[in-house]
């Protein structure tokens, strides 16, 4: 459908373009997310659990409202048609939404991922731990891949304000169905890291979902007819 | 040209404050008051340490801190935010990322060595040595040992970043505006919290979670040190006060080292807090006044000292524990064991920048040969 | 002589609308005015045009590029404006200059600098404290400055104000001046076209009813007022678009005037009175309600 060769400049341009739109709020985020690893890095029992808490609302806070920034103000201000208007495909548009918001989202998810695991092992919490919190933060992935996706496919503000607070809630149930496997949940609490195949194969599927709905909003998008 | 323009005295007085850093940790090992928490704390010992070495803790990071912001400053104004980025993380972030392993690897095997081998060990040998018998030893937390000022500047520059996207109107030059005296005055008051929640004197931030105590502290000094790049001025409203801020630092320090003698809790009162404050401050600014009457200038000696500073502060650590670890079961005084440690260290430091580090890959990366001021600042 | 843009057989159905059967072209250099009503079908022809829709049949060929498959390169030498396009409103106008210079290669800073002193704004401002004449003013600025070879631009003298719509028209006339470059603009209002155009295209739900060059278009109508009883029946006199009788007074627009026409008409007994131009509102106004071509 678009032969034309992908447009890397303007494709650049477009994320810094976003950043800029949305600096304030994740100058906020970020200053929130260093105030949570200070909370965190106090050592008491409730620093510890405000800062954590924090450092997910903030982890929430940036995916959100880089989605909300990027695809739905600019939907609904008519900026949308700007953009367009610019030498760009709409392979290029999904391939610029797609990076700068994965880039926002994946910096401070990852670096929360790893600060995660090496708290659970240099710390006496016990080592089996880990593999929980690859489950729950595998479905923090999955419910934000969702959530984009909807974003860029579906225009009504309602499904998308649905589609971001449903993933992300859904969070409860999928801790509540793992603590119902015996074989994740009997190594919680064991200082040895065990990865039980269902635990495994829930993994797999939350990261071949997460890559599979991204793909495919982009083929949807793709074939859009209208671009404004 | 007004790039090439060198701030000599900044980058005298950052090296001064590197290599301070050198002295000041050697000089631990015989301080009576760290000898419980220090790893080489040595049988020989001198109350005459903690009178020098706690004056200059308080104000020689604080100075580090001040250059740090003006550099950063003065690279924004020349390459904009994300120029500011990639630099820092060329200069900072990597060298962190890179050193921070090896040299905590390097302490911690010297350390182990240490415990097992030598016949006086210190406090913290002993507890390490009983842990070693445990059948299984809790590992210690990762941190960043004395390269915290590293991790501490990039989350300052992250920090730069926020609070010019998010505060509004241009508070600097309502800072800048105030009388010389009132800076003075406000400016500890500012810090006094910060200190108040610490145990004095303040420890090392050494832990992968950064501490609110530690940006209420040092980050006011970055920011000074951002409000005067360009305004370099400013120093020279402080010319007058300069010998009494110093007359009243020492009056302070006095008073410091008497609440400290019948204080040992874990967070300092406000009394100790306020008199670190005004010390920190004012002896920073007396550095900064003399620092440019007196450094700004440079020659050839000067230049490779502070070239080399970054590279013999990163370094300087594990090689001191060696050696001081082998002084440990010397029967020396503590005048001989400490000339010995500070010399020796900083031979062996100086010959590996000479050798391994000046015109490698490792001086690149350390970017201490560049020809322009910014370039290494803040390191 | 090359064209600024091709259309042909192009279709594009909405809900409760439908383009049909398109079929336009544009030699470069030129200057055509698109008349229609609210929801004639105006912005969806140039959306297509301008890459943000696309056709569901039909082939489009926009400064020699198919559309869409070749539209980036299109795009780079397209200006294009519709009514409800809107900027960053939390940018400021500099910004957003720098924005489409670092993506223009061609983005001519000092026109850019004329332009914002000629249109009186400032670039330092936020968008969102524009006015909607500062706003389109803005818009129609930031495709100027970075010289396209077709700009395509729905209303753009819509809502302004009569000093900022002069100063719109003559920033138009300006980039009009440089032979090479065509435009096409869409207008509710006739006496723009009028005045800029060297084409006119009227739309009417869906469908072209004419694209004809402005002097021949104006030329062949005519409002004629007679007197007499004759009253002609439509069917049988073509050239008639509209006939209104008032007494013994009748008034005829007529679409294919003629000196013969007149000949004819005083043999069927109607005595002219007069016989004047039109203007293209009137001449818009009765092709539509003739519901048929002009």
């Amino acid at each position: 459908m678009n032969r034309s060769p992908l447009n890397w400049p303007v494709i650049r341009l477009l994320v810094a373009k976003d950043w800029q739109l949305f600096q304030q709020q994740l100058a906020a985020c970020v200053f929130g997310g260093i105030v949570a690893l200070c909370l965190i890095g106090m050592a008491t029992g409730w620093s510890f659990y405000l800062g954590s808490l924090l450092l997910i609302v903030m982890l929430v806070c940036t995916s959100c409202f880089s989605i909300s920034n990027s695809l739905l103000v600019e939907r609904k201000e008519h900026t949308l048609a700007f953009v367009m208007s610019l030498p760009v495909t709409p392979l290029d548009y999904y391939l610029s939404k797609l990076i700068g918001n994965l880039v926002t989202f994946l910096v401070p998810f990852l670096a929360m991922l790893a600060g995660t695991v090496l708290v659970i092992l240099y710390t006496p919490l016990p080592d089996g731990l880990v593999v929980l919190s690859l489950l729950i933060f595998g479905h923090v992935l999955l419910a934000y891949a969702v959530s984009l996706s909807v974003a860029m496919a579906v225009e009504s503000e309602g499904w998308n304000i649905f589609a971001m607070i449903a993933s992300m809630l859904l969070i409860n149930p999928l801790i509540m169905l793992l603590g119902q496997i015996p074989a994740i949940n009997d190594h919680v609490k064991a200082d040895t890291i065990y990865f039980a195949p269902v635990a495994v194969a829930i993994l797999l599927a939350q990261a071949t979902l997460s890559v599979v709905v991204l793909a495919a909003t982009g083929w949807v998008h793709c074939r859009k007819k209208s671009f404004y | 040209m007004h790039d090439t323009v060198r701030f000599h005295y900044m980058d005298n007085l950052r090296a001064l404050a590197m290599l301070a850093g050198v002295v000041f940790h050697a000089a631990l090992a015989y301080s009576p008051l760290l000898h419980p928490y220090f790893p080489t704390a040595d049988r020989a010992q001198s109350p005459a340490i903690d009178l020098v070495i706690w004056w200059l803790h308080l104000f020689r990071m604080p100075l580090f801190f001040v250059v740090a912001g003006f550099f950063a400053a003065m690279l924004l104004n020349k390459r904009g935010m994300a120029g500011l980025f990639l630099n820092r993380l060329r200069r900072i972030g990597l060298p962190l990322v890179i050193f921070c392993p090896l040299v905590i690897a390097a302490m911690s095997y010297s350390t182990l060595h240490a415990a097992a081998y030598v016949r006086n060990p210190s406090p913290v040998l002993l507890m390490i040595r009983q842990f070693s018998q445990m059948a299984n030893p809790p590992a210690p937390p990762p941190g960043t040992g004395h390269l915290w000022f590293l991790y501490y500047l990039l989350f300052f520059y992250v920090l730069t970043w926020v609070a010019r996207s998010l505060v509004p109107g241009k508070p600097g030059n309502f800072m800048r505006g105030l009388k010389p005296g009132w800076q003075l005055l406000l400016f500890p008051m500012l810090l006094a919290p910060a200190l108040a929640s610490v145990s004095a004197p303040h420890p090392a931030p050494e832990s992968l979670f950064p501490q609110f105590w530690a940006f209420g502290f040092y980050g006011p000094f970055f920011v000074f040190g951002y409000l005067l790049s360009g305004h370099e001025a400013l120093i020279d409203r402080f010319r007058g006060f300069a010998p009494w801020l110093l007359l009243a630092s020492v009056a302070l320090y006095g008073a410091f080292l008497y609440l400290l003698r019948r204080h040992v809790p874990t967070a300092a009162s406000v009394p100790i807090a306020l008199i670190e404050a005004c010390i920190s401050v004012w002896m920073t600014c007396v550095c900064l006044v003399a620092g440019r009457l007196l450094l700004n200038r440079s020659n050839r000696l000067l230049r490779y000292l502070s070239d080399a500073s970054y590279w013999v502060y990163i370094v300087h650590l594990p090689i001191l524990f060696v050696i001081q670890y082998r002084l440990m079961d010397m029967a020396w005084g503590w005048g001989a064991k400490f000339t010995v440690s500070v010399v020796a260290t900083f031979a062996v430091c100086l010959l590996s920048y000479h050798l391994l580090v000046r015109k490698t890959v490792v001086g690149r990366l350390l970017g201490t040969r560049m020809p322009v001021a910014g370039s290494a600042a803040g390191a | 002589m090359s064209t600024a843009f091709a259309l042909s057989g192009v279709t594009k159905r909405y809900e409760n609308f439908a383009l049909r059967d398109i079929d336009l072209s544009m030699p470069e250099g030129q200057v055509m005015g698109l008349v229609g009503v609210n929801g004639a079908g105006k912005t969806t022809l140039l959306r297509i045009l301008g890459g943000l829709a696309l056709a569901d049949t039909g082939t489009v060929e926009v400064l020699g590029h198919d559309m869409p498959a070749q539209q980036v390169a299109a795009k780079s030498d397209l200006g294009f404006a519709t009514e409800d396009m809107r900027l960053f409103k939390t940018r400021t106008l500099r910004w957003h200059m720098d924005f489409v210079r670092s993506i223009y290669p061609g983005w001519d800073e000092v026109y850019a600098a004329d332009l914002l002193r000629r249109f009186d704004l400032r670039a330092e401002q936020r968008l969102a404290g524009f006015s909607h004449g500062q706003r389109v003013k803005a818009l129609l600025m930031l495709n100027f400055a970075r010289r396209p070879k077709l700009l395509l631009l729905d209303e753009p003298t819509t809502g302004l104000d009569p000093v900022a719509r002069d100063e719109v028209l003559e920033a138009l006339a300006d980039v009009l001046r440089d032979e090479a470059r065509s435009v096409l603009f869409s207008s509710h209002n006739t006496k723009d076209i009028e005045q800029m155009a060297d084409t006119i295209t009227f739309v009417h739900n869906g469908t072209l009813l004419a694209s004809r060059d402005k002097e021949s278009f104006l030329d062949d109508w005519r409002r004629v007022i007679c007197h007499g009883s004759w009253v002609p029946d439509k069917a049988a006199w073509p050239e008639i678009a509209a006939v209104r009788q008032n007494g013994s007074i009748v008034e005829l627009k007529v679409r294919q005037f003629s000196a013969g026409l007149l000949e004819r008409m005083q043999t069927q007994g109607a005595e002219i009175r007069s016989a004047d131009p039109m203007n293209l509102e009137d001449i818009f106004v009765t092709t539509v309600r003739a519901g048929g071509a002009a």
